[in-house]
């Protein structure tokens, strides 16, 4: 089975606990990484790109110290060796050209408001992740109990 | 240790079949390359049921194995002369299965069904194919059924049942918590998907593996088999289709399938319909013109080609695992027959003693209950080679219809295994909508086996009776 990893970034470490709980769903089928930084989440993929492993969702905090999130998925949007990841960004700090930029630059694939709301945002991701694995082209089958059954549809018909 | 047993035994039974000596296995003047098969055969079947690679890769390493060990350009080792060596196996003939006539005709229904998928004819003729059963929950689901069930005789099961699940999801969800109709309608869709492919021979995979088994006076032409599988397949849906209603009963009044867009127009699309509408009526009438449905299914391969209608990026989406795992039944077949195991095996087994009903009930069960477990496909591609050999063999068979009967009833059995979510792919898509109980999907699912068994048994003895075949 590929090893997927869904990579969760934010600076305040409750809220990225807070994620990371709401995605616990994922945790028996799929890898879940934190990271406090955009500077971390950017050593971590490295590293996950030489283990030959998927990076199928980043959520991304907007306002961090260092490097924004805006600043992170758009060189993640640049770099070829990530084509195809989703990109989800979750802010409650955005202003208006920091949105812009979020979705000409970066294309971000979803972004949530901070405070959300936990089902919506398990509902975002595995859609999300339904999506990469389709497009990936990688066999469903092993998480399809995880997926979001309508994506999932649309997408191989 | 148990993990790991899935990968030990494929590896370590059959090494241990090639260091017996001949003698062992109880059949007279077995050949080294024989016995090199049954290895190969019995690698087959544990890699099959354990699954410890893709079913498709299987079948390459049954096509590469033959190619080592017992064709005749294998291994310097394996071909070294003695008196016991037997027939090496021409390189030729093994290769060859990769692009058998099955091989083709299944590769002409790839085509017809990635241009009508591109082209959106299937969604198009199922929204107008729907309306006339209206509204009421009941008869939406007959149709619903009816449209799957004609779809996948032309069309993957797989594809036929992700596209109808993804128009009927939405509207499920309008369902009240508690009614049971959303499980009728999500279990109807894999279950006429399943039903519907035995309509045709391009219908799914294991109707192609029989197709090899059915040559010369067997043969069954395209047609001839429509004549009695369609049928077949209507009497089972209406079947599938009381079962659903009376075991779960939609509360809710109406319901509204909406499916948007309309039948396009362009000159490519009018291609596609013309070219589809021809295919099948050359299909069903290969005794005027002459060719047979596998010259046939190469026509809409060229045109779609011709007029980029299927293009270069198309090209790539095909299925090629599918056309492999039947390519490795082939083969395995291939290596049975051409090394003369097969009448070898028979005739040291004393089969005579057996009552002929016996081996076919038996075979079409043992088949039903592998098909629930395993690959729908690589369950006909172990066991038909097996029945065909007894089936050919067996002088008692032939008041009861030969062996025509004995293989039609294990193809058939073979996909009417869908009791579980991993029987087939597309009870595993309708057990994701969240739906189903695992429970209520093997009710369902054993029920409709087990009559549709009986079901065809009886048409196989009418169909004896008028001397179809």
């Amino acid at each position: 089975m590929e090893k997927i990893n869904i990579i969760c970034v934010d600076d305040e470490r409750e809220v990225l606990d807070s994620v990371v709980r709401d995605l616990d769903y994922f945790s028996d089928l799929f890898n879940i990484e934190e990271c406090e930084s955009a500077i971390e989440c950017l050593n971590l993929l490295e590293e996950l790109d030489a283990n030959q492993e998927h990076v199928a969702v980043l959520i991304s905090d907007h306002v961090m110290p260092e490097k924004s999130g805006v600043e992170l998925l758009t060189e993640v949007e640049l770099d070829p060796r990530f084509m195809g990841t989703k990109k989800l960004l979750l802010t409650g700090l955005a202003t208006q050209a920091d949105t812009i930029k979020a979705i000409n630059n970066a294309k971000i694939d979803n972004f949530l408001e901070k405070v959300w709301d936990p089902e919506e945002l398990l509902q975002t991701v595995k859609e999300l992740l339904t999506e990469y694995i389709v497009e990936r082209g990688i066999d469903y089958q092993p998480y399809i109990e995880k997926l979001d059954a309508q994506t999932l549809y649309r997408l191989i018909r | 240790m148990k993990k790991y047993l899935k990968y030990i035994l494929p590896i370590f039974i059959p090494f241990f079949i090639l260091l017996l000596p001949a003698t062992s296995f109880g059949i007279d003047g077995l050949t080294l390359v024989e016995q090199r098969v049954i290895a190969i055969f019995v690698m087959a079947a544990l890699c099959w049921v354990l699954e410890p690679i893709p079913i498709y890769a299987t079948s390459v390493l049954i096509i590469v194995l033959e190619l080592l060990i017992i064709s005749d350009k294998g291994l310097w080792f394996t071909k070294v002369d003695s008196p016991e060596l037997g027939h090496l196996i021409s390189h030729k003939v093994i290769m060859g299965t990769f692009s058998s006539p099955i091989i083709m005709l299944f590769l002409g229904g790839f085509f017809l069904a990635m241009a009508a998928t591109k082209y959106r004819l299937d969604v198009n003729l199922a929204r107008v194919l729907l309306k006339p059963f209206g509204q009421n929950p009941k008869y939406v689901m007959l149709g619903l059924m009816m449209i799957t069930a004609v779809f996948s005789m032309f069309m993957s099961n797989t594809a036929t049942t992700a596209m109808m699940l993804s128009i009927l999801t939405p509207v499920l969800a309008l369902f009240s918590r508690a009614d049971l109709g959303k499980i009728a309608f999500a279990l109807s869709v894999p279950v006429a998907a399943n039903i519907g492919g035995i309509g045709t021979p391009i219908g799914t995979p294991p109707n192609a593996v029989a197709l090899k088994y059915l040559v010369d006076e067997n043969a069954i032409s395209f047609g001839q088999w429509m004549l009695f599988a369609v049928p077949f397949v209507v009497l089972m849906l209406f079947i599938a289709w009381l079962l659903l209603t009376q075991l779960f009963p939609a509360t809710i009044k109406k319901i509204d399938l909406d499916i948007k867009g309309q039948f396009l127009k362009t000159p490519k699309a009018i291609t596609v319909y013309v070219t589809f509408i021809i295919t099948i009526l050359l299909w069903l009438m290969g005794d005027f013109h002459g060719m047979n449905a596998y010259v046939v299914a190469l026509i809409p391969v060229a045109v779609f080609s011709m007029f980029n209608i299927i293009s270069k990026e198309d090209l790539k989406k095909i299925s090629w695992d599918v056309l492999w795992l039947v390519s490795g039944g082939i083969a395995l077949g291939v290596a049975l027959d051409k090394s003369g195991l097969a009448k070898n095996a028979i005739d040291a087994i004393p089969f005579a003693g057996l009552h002929p009903l016996l081996l076919i009930v038996g075979a079409s069960l043992l088949c039903l209950l592998m098909a629930n477990f395993m690959s729908h496909t690589a369950t006909a591609n172990l066991l038909l080679p097996l029945v065909a050999a007894l089936g050919a063999s067996m002088q008692g068979l032939l008041p009861y219809g030969g062996d025509v009967i004995l293989i039609l009833a294990v193809t058939f059995a073979a996909s009417l295994g869908m009791s579980l979510p991993i029987s087939t792919p597309p009870n595993a898509l309708a057990y994701a909508s969240g739906h189903i109980e695992t429970k209520q999907m093997a009710k369902v699912g054993m029920v409709l086996g087990l009559i549709g068994l009986l079901i065809c048994y009886a048409m196989l003895y009418l169909l004896n009776k008028i001397s179809f075949f």
